[in-house]
């Protein structure tokens, strides 16, 4: 060794490493919670996948992967939050969320969603045919794309909660959702047709038709959305069209864009548009209405006082 | 104009060009009456856009409200919103389209005769890939884009144009010249560069990919008197110095040595054409974002219908660009109502068959020519 003193150290220095990385990978997996958090008793589960799938999940998973936004509320609001292993970049509700292995579910990269060794992986979109891919490894994919309506939310809280084991936390929390909304639409009773409506969802007015997730808020609400007719859900209206449709109520969901009531005031033209003049021009935080998951009860009620804030004072 | 007409070719290269008439084509018009007809189709295509729209009112009204509006005269007796919606909207939308589409053209032609490549447009050395990189930034960084009605985005995409066309010129450029594959390779190499940044950039920040796709595929949805004001300045100006290079261009069509032999400073009017032409495209995309195929198809119909005499190339090309792009835009509007198209769609979907026929129609003639450069 006297010889090759480098040798001797870069030895040494390898073993060292070697121990030190070996003892972090086995700190890194955590054991599972002594106590059971998903009731054990209701499984096997058997759901429906968005296609068409029919998925059994044999045990109350114990390491869940949610690479959607929205299931990762869903799971937290029904006391499924103990078993998340890892979501996707866009999970950031609750904050504990941010606490989990971080996977990119736009990009997904199979080994890095194989390799959080989760028990159940929930997928909203299936980028790059990641779902098949990660059914030919075998694992337990509950692939569920994101609802386009209201009555599809609370059917998804209600599978998600029975998927991770919470199937009783899953039905009051859709219960209280259906109660609250009920709350909303019961003031709204007498309406015949509420206010015109312009939802503008980013500076070169895109928007929202009535067959779009956020659109059905405006159905609820009995609003007359001035995208009606478009050709798609996600329409780009035409500036006249805003002006000649004149919209009573404006809801500005791209205020992160510098978007505010000032600067649609100051656009050339918009003068004439009746919520200009009425200074009824709202700014909405646009994750609470376009998640489909339990927050969206909230966004449902402030959308309800920015149409009508006589019944919701 | 006038000039164009009378002017005598110059002597030393006589039997190269063999008149003035060389490079159009038989039977062709002269100048004059062609830049009258030009004045009129775009001041018609002006007239119907503003007049056509998805919200219907009646042409006479629209006549009545523009001539309330320029001259003063006549009393209000529509609504309010018809008269917003004309001259708010409708008009600076229609000038800016105008404006873009002779931009874009002008400068695909300047920039087809300097690098003597039929496949240049007005993107080709930076600018598109520049400004979207610009732009991009802006749209995907968590800060507001807009401080009141000042939005970053223009500035964003007009810097990040002229940096990527700077660089590609200064890469190509060694020992006083920029020898036109080199400018070009270069060109592609720094929009390759820009081009995987803005990717990378969409990607890592997909939330925004919607509103990122669709500034680049660019459109006039947007259009206010204070956007026309901001490209107008550019265009003039380059439009002016491309319309004096013209004579200059058409000696380069010959040969770089020759035109070198002849006197023609090539370096330098190279220089001035890619400035005037950049600074100007440069402008247009910052507004309209990344409309293609006007700056490139525009000119080569030219071409093919009056020849290649960039004299009438040049100034017939604005005209065309811009009556184009109008009606492209006016099709943007009208065709999904209340929905808007991406302008660049409708360019590309009906630009490419009409091109195509016009190609094997001329064909012949075409190749009858002068020497297939085009």
């Amino acid at each position: 060794m006297r010889r090759f003193p480098l040798l001797g150290i870069l030895l040494t220095l390898f073993i060292a490493l070697t121990l030190a990385l070996t003892a972090c990978g086995e700190e890194e997996r955590p054991a599972v919670g002594p106590e059971p958090t998903a009731a054990a008793t209701d499984f096997p589960v058997t759901v429906t996948r968005s296609d068409g799938h029919e998925l059994t999940i044999a045990e109350a998973p114990q390491r869940i992967a949610s690479l959607s936004p929205a299931a990762t509320e869903v799971l937290y609001a029904v006391g499924a939050g103990p078993q998340i292993v890892a979501t996707d970049l866009q999970s950031d509700y609750p904050a504990e969320a941010g606490n989990t292995t971080k996977l990119d579910a736009f990009q997904p990269n199979l080994e890095a969603i194989a390799g959080v060794e989760a028990d159940l992986i929930i997928i909203a979109s299936n980028q790059d045919d990641i779902v098949q891919a990660l059914d030919r490894l075998g694992e337990t994919v509950l692939f569920l794309e994101v609802p386009e309506t209201i009555d599809g939310v609370m059917e998804q809280v209600r599978l998600l909660a029975r998927a991770s084991g919470h199937a009783e936390e899953g039905e009051r929390l859709a219960q209280e959702m259906k109660e609250r909304i009920e709350a909303v639409t019961g003031r709204l009773a007498d309406v015949e047709e509420g206010p015109r409506v312009y939802h503008e969802l980013d500076t070169t007015f895109f928007t929202v038709a009535p067959n779009s997730f956020v659109g059905d808020f405006y159905n609820l609400l009995k609003a007359r959305n001035i995208a009606e007719g478009a050709p798609t859900a996600y329409p780009q209206l035409s500036q006249e069209e805003i002006l000649d449709r004149d919209p009573e109520v404006i809801i500005l969901a791209d205020a992160d864009a510098g978007e505010s009531p000032q600067t649609v005031k100051a656009r050339p033209g918009w003068g004439v548009i009746s919520a200009v003049k009425n200074d009824r021009i709202y700014v909405l935080d646009p994750d609470v209405v376009s998640r489909p998951g339990p927050r969206m009860v909230e966004g449902l009620e402030q959308l309800a006082r920015f149409l009508y804030p006589e019944k919701f004072p | 104009m006038r000039r164009a007409r009378t002017l005598p070719v110059p002597d030393p290269h006589a039997d190269a060009f063999a008149g003035k008439e060389a490079f159009a084509l038989p039977g062709v018009r002269p100048l004059r009456v062609h830049l009258l007809l030009a004045l009129v189709a775009v001041l018609a295509a002006v007239l119907v856009g503003a007049s056509q729209g998805s919200v219907d009112i009646p042409f006479t009204t629209v006549v009545r409200i523009l001539v309330s509006k320029v001259l003063g005269l006549g009393s209000v007796t529509w609504p309010e919103t018809w008269e917003e919606i004309i001259w708010q909207i409708r008009l600076p939308r229609v000038l800016l389209a105008g404006l873009v589409g002779a931009t874009l053209a002008f400068s695909g032609a300047a920039y087809q005769g300097i690098l003597r490549n039929p496949l240049a447009d007005p993107y080709l050395i930076g600018v598109a890939a520049g400004a979207g990189l610009g732009a991009t930034i802006v749209l995907v960084s968590p800060l507001p884009y807009a401080f009141g009605t000042l939005s970053l985005l223009p500035p964003a995409a007009f810097v990040g144009a002229v940096l990527a066309v700077s660089i590609s010129y200064g890469l190509a450029r060694s020992g006083g010249v920029a020898p036109n594959v080199t400018l070009i390779l270069a060109g592609v190499a720094v929009s390759a560069a820009a081009t995987s940044a803005m990717s990378f950039l969409i990607m890592a920040n997909h939330e925004r990919v919607a509103t990122v796709l669709s500034w680049l595929l660019g459109g006039f949805n947007t259009a206010t008197w204070q956007k026309v004001g901001i490209v107008l300045p550019y265009s003039l100006v380059g439009g002016v110095a491309v319309l004096a290079s013209a004579r200059l261009l058409n000696v380069l069509q010959l040969d770089e040595e020759e035109a070198q032999q002849l006197g023609v400073p090539v370096e330098r009017v190279k220089l001035l054409v890619i400035v005037a032409a950049s600074l100007a495209t440069a402008a247009a995309v910052s507004v309209s974002g990344l409309i293609g195929f006007v700056g490139l198809i525009v000119p080569h119909t030219v071409r093919l219908l009056w020849g290649f005499d960039y004299r009438r190339l040049v100034p017939m090309s604005m005209a065309v660009g811009a009556v184009f792009l109008i009606l492209a835009d006016l099709a943007a509007r009208s065709v999904l109502s209340p929905s808007e198209v991406p302008v660049g769609v409708i360019t590309a979907l009906c630009g490419a068959p009409f091109f195509l026929w016009l190609l094997r129609r001329h064909r012949p003639a075409c190749s009858a020519g002068r020497r297939a450069v085009f």
